[in-house]
């Protein structure tokens, strides 16, 4: 049980930051509060006394959404759910709502943020390896000797492994911003114990960007999580990939490539599986939602993994 | 340090009160406000019954600090029946029999009208997925299902609005009708109480002091510190027992706490009653016991070695029970065997993870009656050994059996209720206790794990000629109802089956596990699954259909069973046949087959589930647009 003698909701960064002062290393930041609820129970952390909860989810910034052509910057307090609601975003973010169904179920995707997935960097966190696969960037912001200052760094360079992340004393999470991809085609494979409302064992996100033809790929991206301590880009599968045909014989090339990246201490056997499959599949759906043309990919590849 | 002001419109109705900065908002609804409807079964935002809509937006008040919904528009279930008339989605619940014991029913129904105010024509797929945020442990979903989509046809008006109402009886006849449930307006409402919505004036709260070790001899309990708390109304230890000690279903080997020693992790110790529950648990953490660790045994077979730990002083060889069974000579049937297959089957401690957790409301009323009420799927024999415990005549003691949000066998067992009524006894005020879901899983029974050796003797046709098998289960550290069901598993043991020798012995086995218990089933789990599984690969390698094995050994009308009962009928034939038709079964021995089996992927067979329902739900309306 989480207990404190204080809740306070700044509405804006400067009241954050005071807050954070006022009660230097005496707080705890919250924002959908999913994460930090369940951790406080007999179990995990047991009952937990944090003097000062200041919850991050009413400052106009973090809930700000910009969509722009080449770049969407999302407010660190950007619920899950709004992947799925909000259709502009979903078009510029094609892995995105695809990633958002499977997270948790409707009622917590409404509460739980971006940000929170993040700064919680569980190694099976779903949000952050799709948001990894658009490029996305944080912004970190503190106040110092009355001044904000910000900084910015790549998202898989923010998260260093297991709930470790750069973030430093005293600093938020303010945005994240991402690639703009419209036209692009996202999936998002995932497995876990059971299907509905599950964490992830494994989960991965793929973008392909086809030429007008829908037969070769411009663009790939492909983000791993659940193999190691932290989400992966799978380069090398997507330096294989690029400019070539979309076609069986490269996706099952190419599937057989990430296996040697599995690090997790458990189940290895059973995680390379998955990759491998998890890669065919991942491929294949972005393509088909990238408009490729069926006769590129054959009906036996796609009944296996479909 | 500062109370909120908490301002919000509650089902239509604006409030203002204080409350405490750390409550969730489904404590400041349930505690505060007293509309218990929205039910909590895990606390952790996995099950779902506590969701509640908030500007609109259904969400886990589980997981909502009560701060988060300031200023905001609440609705709970009360919101839904608010002026008695229950809603289109909360009769279509009734009509359908959508709600078993009812605890989950709060959340699937809010989670049910929030999916049909999304997209109030989606389809059964939608609404699965829309529901996925949900948990229900009795009914497998699909009457909650069919009520939605019954739901959604009516008011959308391709169903009228009699679809709602009772299937009339046919010249008398309800067979194969929906009658409607009684219980169920009070379930889909949010009206019914269980224990833990229960509340009474002056009523106090209970915490559990519980054993860290497996096995460990209680030096000392040192209450004092605790007692000093301001708040703390009483507090009970083992040696607050005025009577004799000790509850089971068939030997009363539990103390109502623990005595000279604790047996596995989890067991009870110390119990505290106190003004809020914030106070009970701090009395806990200031109680100091001192344990000297023993040596303790988790695997039951290593129990049963020479040397092994010993639980109870009763049962120096850890046997809990032992249950034979014979018939004719096994020795012999296997020696007239065409092929003699042995193998070795294991099952797993399974948690029965009902709905609502353990609850109960506790008082000693004006003619000094110590009355329990408990969701107890066992109040008369509870009654009468309860009765001992507290050395009070029979005619002081009364069980009220409240509302069960499931049971599954798992509360047959006096885990909790001698500590209220002790409390109740010593303090003179109602008490309650409340079960996280980490409390119901850590104290009360699982289905016993099992290893079993079973050695089947066939002739080339298929005639089974012997069956012998051994059973060990791990009992965990008391008894409950390990005796039953051991009995139970080793009745079923050699299945509805005619086999002239038949040698089956099951043990119950003391370890310092969890104890095991009562779960649907009660032991034939265990024995049908080796035996089934067994008679599957004799079918392999007799070359057989597994069908027609069994078929060529059903027991038939009259049959006696391997105990010696008379069976009057036995239907085994018409279900083997109605299951070999639903299944679309692939005739053939398990080895005739390549790959791939002819019988999978058929479109009467449930795809395996695949998010996204929601994806083609806005393709359809997309392209249609
Ligand atoms: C039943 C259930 C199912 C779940 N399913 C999934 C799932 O399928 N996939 C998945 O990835 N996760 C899942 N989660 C986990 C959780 O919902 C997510 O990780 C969520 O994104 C956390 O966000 P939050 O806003 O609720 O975090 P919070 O609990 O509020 O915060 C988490 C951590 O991040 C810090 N933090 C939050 N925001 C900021 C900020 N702006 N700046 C600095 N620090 C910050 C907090 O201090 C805290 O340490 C599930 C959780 C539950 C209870
Ligand atoms: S989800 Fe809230 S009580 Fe289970
Ligand atoms: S009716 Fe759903 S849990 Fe019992």
């Amino acid at each position: 049980m989480l207990t404190c003698d204080d809740y306070i909701t700044p509405a804006s960064l400067d009241e954050a930051f005071d807050a954070m002062a006022a009660h230097r290393s005496h707080y705890r930041i919250v924002a959908g509060a999913t994460d930090t609820l369940p951790w406080a129970r007999e179990g995990r952390a047991g009952d937990v006394h944090i003097p000062v909860l200041i919850d991050v989810t009413k400052i106009h910034e973090l809930l700000h959404i910009s969509v722009g052509d080449k770049r969407v910057r999302l407010g660190a307090a950007t619920p899950i759910q709004r992947f799925l609601d909000d259709t502009n975003l979903a078009r510029s973010l094609p892995a995105m709502p695809r990633c958002a169904v499977w997270f948790a179920d409707d009622q917590i995707r409404a509460q739980a943020t971006i940000g929170g997935n993040i700064v919680n960097a569980s190694p099976a966190a779903d949000a952050t390896p799709c948001l990894i696969a658009h490029e996305a960037e944080v912004e970190l912001a503190k106040k110092s000797g009355g001044k904000i200052t910000r900084r910015r760094m790549k998202l898989d360079q923010f998260v260093t492994g297991p709930n470790r992340t750069e973030l430093e004393e005293g600093e938020l999470l303010v945005g994240v911003e991402c690639d703009a991809l419209p036209g692009c085609g996202g999936s998002f494979e995932k497995v876990g114990h059971r299907r509905s409302l599950v964490i992830s064992l494994v989960c991965l996100a793929t973008l392909v960007k086809l030429d007008g033809k829908g037969r070769y790929i411009e663009d790939v991206r492909l983000s791993i999580a659940g193999i190691g301590p932290k989400p992966l880009r799978l380069n090398e599968i997507e330096n294989f990939l690029r400019r070539g045909p979309v076609s069986a014989e490269r996706f099952n090339q190419a599937a057989d490539m990430p296996v040697s990246l599995v690090a997790s201490r458990t189940r290895q056997e059973y995680r390379r599986e998955v990759v491998r499959g998890f890669v065919l599949r991942g491929l294949i759906n972005a393509a088909r939602a990238a408009g490729a043309k069926p006769d590129t990919l054959t009906p036996e590849l796609e009944a296996a993994y479909a | 340090m500062p109370d909120l002001q908490f301002q919000a419109t509650i089902n239509g109705r604006k409030i203002s009160r204080s409350a405490k900065p750390h409550q969730r908002l489904l404590d400041f609804i349930r505690d505060d406000l007293n509309l218990t409807g929205n039910k909590e079964g895990c606390g952790a935002g996995e099950c779902g019954t506590c969701s509640v809509f908030v500007d609109g937006t259904l969400m886990k008040s589980c997981l909502l600090p009560v701060a988060k919904a300031q200023g905001t528009t609440i609705e709970t279930v009360e919101a839904l029946a608010k002026t008695g008339e229950l809603s289109v989605l909360q009769k279509a619940f009734h009509k359908t029999g959508a709600s078993q014991c009812g605890y989950c029913i709060p959340g699937m129904v809010m989670a049910a009208t929030a999916a049909l105010r999304t997209n109030p024509f989606a389809d059964r797929e939608e609404i699965k997925e829309r529901l996925g945020g949900n948990i229900c442990r009795c009914t497998g979903y699909q009457k909650i299902f069919d009520a939605v989509e019954l739901a959604r046809d009516v008011q959308n008006g391709t169903l009228p609005a009699s679809a709602l109402m009772e299937d009339e009886a046919e010249s008398g006849d309800f067979i194969g009708k929906n009658v409607r449930r009684i219980d169920t307006p009070s379930k889909v409402s949010g009206r019914l109480k269980y224990a833990a919505d229960m509340t009474m004036p002056g009523m106090l709260h209970v915490q559990v002091l519980r054993s860290p070790y497996a096995h460990a001899r209680i030096v000392s309990i040192d209450t004092s510190a605790a007692e000093a708390i301001e708040g703390v109304a009483g507090i009970i230890t083992s040696a607050d027992v005025p009577g004799e000690d000790g509850f089971g279903v068939f030997v009363n080997d539990q103390p109502v706490m623990a005595q000279d020693k604790v047996r596995y992790v989890g067991e009870a110790v110390a119990a505290v009653a106190a003004e809020d529950l914030l106070i009970a648990k701090r009395a806990l953490s200031s109680i100091n016991v001192i344990y000297a660790p023993l040596p303790s045994v988790f695997d039951p077979e290593e129990a049963l070695c020479p040397g092994a730990p010993v639980l109870h002083d009763y049962a120096p060889d850890n046997v809990t029970k032992h249950i034979p069974i014979r018939v004719g000579d096994t020795e012999k049937g296997f020696a007239e065997s065409d092929l003699v297959i042995e193998e070795t089957y294991s099952t797993q401690p399974i948690e029965h993870a009902y709905l609502e957790p353990e609850a109960g409301l506790t008082y000693v009323d004006h003619d000094g009656v110590v009355t329990i009420v408990s969701p107890d799927q066992n109040i008369t024999h509870h009654r009468h050994m309860l009765a001992r415990i507290i050395a009070k005549p029979i005619s002081k003691v009364r069980f009220i059996m409240s509302p069960v949000g499931g049971g599954f066998g798992g509360k047959e067992d006096m885990i909790y209720q001698g500590m209220l009524a002790l409390l109740a006894m010593k303090t003179q005020r109602p008490v309650r206790l409340v079960f996280t879901r980490e409390d119901s899983i850590i104290s009360t029974a699982k289905r016993h794990p099992s290893r079993t050796v079973l050695r089947m003797g066939l002739m080339r046709d298929g005639r089974i000629r012997a069956l012998r098998m051994k059973m060990i289960c791990d009992g965990g550290a008391y008894g409950l109802s390990t005796e039953g069901v051991m009995r139970k598993a080793a009745i079923l043991a050699a299945g509805p089956y005619v086999i002239p020798n038949v040698r089956v012995d099951t043990f119950g086995i003391y370890t310092n596990n969890t104890p095991s218990g009562a779960f649907r089933s009660f032991g034939a789990l265990q024995t049908a699954f080796a035996t089934e599984s067994h008679l599957d690969i004799c079918a392999e390698r007799l070359g057989l259909d597994p069908f027609q094995i069994r078929r060529i050994n059903a027991m038939r009308d009259g049959a006696l069973t391997h105990t010696k009962a008379k069976l009057g009928s036995v239907s085994l034939m018409r279900a083997l046949d109605a299951l070999e038709k639903a299944s679309g079964w692939e005739t053939g021995a398990p080895t005739s087959r390549g790959e791939i089996r002819g019988d999978l992927d058929r479109p009467d067979i449930r795809p395996p589930c695949a998010l996204g329902a929601r994806f083609a739900a806005a393709e359809k309306r997309e392209a249609a647009e």
